[in-house]
């Protein structure tokens, strides 16, 4: 199951099991502009295959009435392969910056262009790192749990941020030394 | 005419390896208010930067200037007055307070110690290290260090403030706080000109710039807005 939006969806059954209309509007809330819907029939179809698979399943009797809301809960699989999944999001991070690397070289005949790109790269990520909003000072009291959430997400995105500095800065480094060597030969 | 102007500054320094060009044609700008943050690897030069930006070492070649002031000739006079320079590493003498510490460049200029004590407790509650006034170097935390550090340099109302690893050796918990404050003080008309080796410094920076093998690299500050007069529109409208 390759689909991010399936494992999320499975991540908010885990989180409070609940209904297709409401899991969908969870989803939005949480997920918002990093995991956007296409429509609410994507819940339906994600909760299909969750389904399928074992990983969610209906409690009994959220059928029934005049409108029926089945309510889905993860299974003790369900629960198994989210962490699972959470773990291996290392591998799929690994895979990204191997992308960009990969897809770098073609350039690698033009050790100029290529420093021209790790410039924007550079200035992308520092734009980034200037974006990321101070946490306010915490207040035991009003430090909700979606507060917790947003500044977790914000820290990671900043060391994240200086991690990418870092190698740009050594990848220029070795770029240079490539330059010169092309403009030698 | 911007309150801080570097143009084309050239620093290197000798030693048993050779000689390390730090700076290369460096050229910086800030306006009164700038928060402008300089990240860096360690040993890039980014304190040398601070330094030379704040006038207490001398460029090898180029220019500097704070408020239309080269100084490189006037550089004495405008450390402590208009120019501070914040560097984390406290020394205390022996037995001496925050307090004590943050009045030490107010009594250095001949501030009276009773206007030296009222002005440092204003900087220290302004910084919130109100609290940390009787308390010894050994006592304070790397955040309370910090904000003393900072009090003593704005003690003296400064208009630039250059500081140096604002966040270095401070809890990932404890820096926001401080990033707050610098915001702050930004927003209240204060130039401040930070180095740091780490991306949590960046936050909310109205410039950041990266300075790596001398150069210094980043987008530059926005173009003044052209200024069109309005009178010659309104002569062109009615001549035609």
């Amino acid at each position: 199951m390759r689909s991010p939006v399936n494992w999320a969806l499975l991540g908010l059954i885990i989180e409070q099991p609940s209904y297709a209309y409401n899991l969908a509007q969870r989803f939005e809330r949480r997920y918002g502009e990093v995991l956007p819907l296409s429509n609410i029939g994507h819940i339906y179809t994600a909760l299909g295959m969750l389904g399928g698979r074992s990983l969610i399943t209906e409690i009994p009797g959220t059928r029934a009435g005049r409108q029926p809301k089945p309510h889905y809960r993860a299974t003790a699989l369900g629960v198994k392969e989210y962490r699972q999944w959470l773990v291996g999001q290392v591998g799929e991070d690994r895979r990204r910056n191997q992308l960009f690397v990969l897809a770098l070289a073609a350039l690698s005949n033009e050790p100029e262009q290529v420093l021209e790109v790790m410039a924007g790269y550079e200035q992308a990520w520092l734009s980034e790192g200037m974006r990321t909003p101070i946490a306010r000072v915490h207040d035991a009291a009003a430090d909700s749990a979606s507060a917790l959430l947003s500044r977790l997400t914000e820290e990671e995105n900043r060391l994240a941020v200086g991690a990418k500095l870092e190698w740009i800065e050594y990848a220029r480094q070795e770029l240079k030394k490539l330059r010169g060597l092309v403009r030698r030969a | 005419m911007s309150l801080l102007e570097l143009e084309g500054v050239h620093k290197r320094y000798t030693d048993k390896s050779g000689e390390r060009v730090v700076l290369r044609d460096v050229s910086l700008r800030a306006e009164a208010g700038d928060l402008v943050v300089v990240w860096g690897l360690r040993c890039s030069g980014r304190s040398t930067l601070l330094r030379v930006a704040a006038g207490i070492e001398p460029p090898d070649g180029g220019v500097v200037r704070f408020d239309g002031h080269d100084l490189i000739s006037h550089g004495e006079r405008l450390l402590g007055g208009g120019i501070g320079y914040c560097q984390k590493t406290l020394r205390f003498a022996d037995g001496q307070s925050a307090l004590d510490h943050a009045m030490v460049g107010l009594l250095s200029r001949w501030v009276s110690p009773t206007k030296a004590r009222s002005l440092a407790l204003e900087a220290l509650e302004r910084v919130g290290a109100g609290h940390c006034a009787r308390m010894t170097q050994r006592e304070l935390s790397s955040a309370e260090a910090m904000r003393v550090a900072l009090a003593r340099t704005l003690a003296l109302k400064p208009r630039l403030v250059a500081i140096d690893e604002p966040v270095k050796g401070v809890e990932l918990i404890d820096r926001d706080p401080i990033l707050s404050l610098l915001r702050s003080l930004a927003d209240e008309g204060l130039t401040v000109l930070a180095s740091t080796g780490e991306s949590t410094g960046l936050s909310q920076a109205d410039r950041g710039l990266i300075l790596g093998d001398g150069e210094l690299r980043g987008a530059p500050p926005p173009a003044p807005a052209t200024v069109v007069p309005l009178r010659r529109g309104i002569e062109r409208q009615a001549s035609g």
